[in-house]
């Protein structure tokens, strides 16, 4: 019996063609379009290149006093730290003054660092590239003050303080490269994820509708039959589960295979999230379609619309929307599942370890149990006042 | 005595402030065609969700099988048959797979359903369109569908509320005749209607419904006993003049004639060779008269009799 329903259950819900654009073409679309609005951007991170720089040794015309401690002050051996390794931040071309500026009107070099003393930046443009010569310049100064600092109180700790100094210079440089510059854009891609996720809330509804005697003729057809509703109901689920599931599979492997967009290095346990997202998104719309007695096509709107606004919320239209929030109203994003499947998707790509990706998988688990255990108690009731 | 299958006792159903059951009771035996025959609004399909515990209702006891039905009442639920007013089959499945997929809800063993299916198939006579997606049939042949996912099963007890709206007359005919043959096979069959033809034709006993009520109920015959009316002779003549008009008024068994200048309507009730009694006044005052027919009641004055209105326009 239950597999009877079942088989029908995908075979129906596969041939929906509503639910297919939704849930396959209209992401795909999406996608790309987001590739193609954002993709220049991301191809220049993809394929990072050190940024040249010109870097001129000129005398420091400062207090004795100053100088003195700037000469333990390592300044040439961190440049040359993060210029060398596999993924080097500058590629540096010790020079004159000279011949810094001439190399940086032709646009052979982004920028002239000068050491005198502090670090000092000279750019024509402004870009992603002058920015990051400025964090990492502003990062390096401070550092001296700090460091000039810890070394004239307590003179005997000073080569830790220089060790320690210089890997943290060279940590900052490595961030911006491989994760935080990028993030920004994959995050409107991981925001695509949780759509479709949430777009499994139409699926989830139709099976309220499509078991409901008060919903739909299919509905009350089916109540006089002789098989268990709550069979009937988890059948269904279960088809949705199965069919959002593939849905989401498909949006994934479009995204990272076809757009090639980089999701990290842990791409199982991206689609394990993709996926659980979407059970998330068909429990939603279970739970939504089972509340109340209000007409089918008052629920598929209502449906839709807190779908996107849960999307809106994450971030799928304006970026930062979640940093917002995140400031006025936290606990809103603990529990929108839009946002929780973007940052369950966010910190695999970030973290190290799962610890942050499991306490998002966990939410995902109890929001989805939850809606579920409502939507059945709900939907089971067995007479209508009406139909 | 025949066995009891459905039995319905002081069903009072309100959907808020309109009643739409008042103290309801039917009781329906093994092996009938019953007839539910009211005109639209006067709670047939109410009646028919009721009984299969679709809809709550605020009085009143229902059995089906000499068992209380429940929604839960899977056993009972086993042996219905239902074809609901209103088509309700899947859009996304073909004629084909509508039929197995209700069929697979009762049987599950595969080879029987297989065969059954078959069967329902050749029953309704879509043979030729089992590829065919819901959307692309016809309303007859639609309903051709909905009647084949709800009797495959064989059900000991088929509801079939208002089969054959939409079908053409050589399918509902078609129709007609499977509902009999189904009976024949076992199956007791409930019918609701407002087309009194169909009624007439198909259902051993019949009840009439109006607003809620049941107004009477019977076999066609005893239906038909109820009223006064037994005959009703209409003879096309022109002029004829009022002092004739009285005279057969006054012969017996007549209870009411009407002239409109074209057509005299008489309508007897009991006694015999009326026609002959009537025809013989007009010979003897040598008045020429053109068509000439008679008409035994139908439920149609049944229902107008006790109600004082047709059961349905005429145009219908
Ligand atoms: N869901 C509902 N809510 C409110 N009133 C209803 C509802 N369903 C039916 N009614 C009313 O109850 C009465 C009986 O309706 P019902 O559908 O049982 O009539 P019916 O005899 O089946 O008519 P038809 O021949 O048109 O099918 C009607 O007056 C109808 O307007
Ligand atoms: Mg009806």
């Amino acid at each position: 019996m239950f597999l009877h329903y079942l088989k029908y259950e995908i075979l129906s819900s596969l041939r929906v063609k509503d639910l297919i654009f939704w849930l396959i073409l209209f992401p795909i679309i999406l996608g790309t379009l987001f590739k193609i609005a954002f993709g220049h951007l991301y191809e220049k991170f993809e394929t990072f290149s050190a940024i040249p720089v010109a870097v001129v040794d000129e005398a420091p015309e400062l207090d004795s006093e100053f100088v003195l401690k700037m000469e333990i002050f390592p300044t040439r051996d961190i440049i040359d730290s993060v210029s060398e390794g596999d993924q080097p931040f500058l590629k540096v071309t010790y020079t004159d003054r000279k011949q810094a500026d001439e190399l940086l009107k032709k646009g052979k070099v982004t920028g002239i660092i000068s050491m005198e003393g502090k670090l000092s930046l000279t750019v024509h443009d402004s870009g992603i590239e002058e920015t990051l010569l400025q964090n990492f310049v502003d990062r390096f100064n401070s550092s001296i003050t700090v460091v000039t600092e810890a070394i004239t109180s307590n003179p005997n700790a000073e080569a830790e303080i220089i060790q320690a100094i210089s890997t943290e210079i060279k940590a900052v440089t490595d961030i911006p490269l491989t994760k935080g510059n990028t993030d920004y854009y994959t995050e409107y891609f991981y925001n695509l994820i949780a759509m479709v996720a949430m777009y499994g809330s139409l699926t989830g509804l139709n099976i309220t509708i499509r078991n409901q005697g008060n919903l739909s003729k299919l509905g009350a057809r089916k109540c006089c039959s002789p098989a268990p509703k709550s069979i009937s109901l988890l059948a269904s689920l279960i088809g949705s589960f199965i069919v959002q599931s593939i849905c989401m599979l498909i949006c994934v492997s479009f995204l990272r295979f076809v757009l090639r967009i980089d999701f990290g290095s842990r791409l199982p346990a991206v689609y394990l999230a993709a996926v659980c997202g979407g059970i998330l998104g068909v429990s939603f719309g279970f739970c939504i379609g089972s509340i109340g007695a209000l007409k089918t096509e008052i629920k598929t709107s209502i449906c839709f619309a807190v779908s996107m606004f849960f999307c809106f919320c994450s971030g799928l239209m304006i970026g930062n929307m979640k940093i917002i929030i995140e400031e006025k109203a936290p606990w809103f994003n603990k529990i929108n599942p839009a946002a929780v499947v973007t940052d369950s998707l966010y910190y695999l790509n970030v973290d190290k370890d799962y610890s942050r990706f499991q306490t998002k998988m966990i939410t995902i688990a109890v929001l989805s149990a939850a809606m579920i255990l409502l939507g059945f108690g709900l939907t089971r009731r067995k007479k209508y006042a009406s139909l | 005595m025949e066995k009891t299958v459905v039995k319905i006792e002081n069903l009072v159903k309100r959907y808020g402030e309109l009643l739409a059951l008042d103290h309801f009771n039917l009781e329906i035996k093994e092996g009938e065609i019953f007839g539910l025959l009211g005109p639209n609004g006067s709670g047939k399909t109410t009646t028919i969700n009721c009984l299969l515990s679709l809809l709550t209702f605020d009085k009143g006891n229902i059995e089906i099988f000499g068992k209380k039905m429940t929604p839960v009442s899977y056993d009972i639920k086993k042996e219905i048959g239902i074809i609901m007013q209103d088509v309700a089959v899947f859009e996304e499945l073909t004629v084909l797979e509508n039929i197995d997929y209700f069929c697979g809800l009762y049987i599950r063993d595969k080879a029987l359903r297989k065969q059954y299916i078959e069967e329902a198939v050749k029953f309704v006579g879509l043979e030729d369109f089992l590829k065919f997606y819901p959307k692309k049939l016809s309303g007859g042949l639609l309903r051709r569908l909905n009647i084949a996912c709800g009797i495959a099963h064989k059900p000991k007890l088929i509801i079939l509320d208002e089969p054959t709206v939409a079908v053409d007359p050589q399918s509902r005919n078609k129709i007609l005749e499977g509902i009999e043959e189904l009976n024949r096979n076992g199956a007791t069959v409930i019918y609701t209607s407002h087309y009194m033809e169909e009624v007439e034709q198909l259902c051993t006993r019949i009840a009439i419904m109006d607003k809620g009520k049941k107004i009477a109920e019977g076999t066609k015959d005893e239906l038909k006993r109820m009223i006064k009316n037994t005959e009703t002779v209409s003879i096309d003549i022109l002029n004829l003049p009022d002092e004739v008009k009285s005279e057969i008024s006054a012969l017996p068994h007549i209870y009411d004639t009407i002239y409109n200048g074209e057509k005299l309507t008489v309508y007897c009730s009991g006694g015999k060779h009326n026609l002959i009694r009537i025809l013989d006044v007009l010979q003897k005052k040598d008045l020429s008269f053109g068509r000439v027919y008679t008409e035994l009641p139908t439920l149609n004055d049944v229902f107008l009799e006790i109600t004082g209105k047709a059961l349905r326009d005429k145009e219908e």
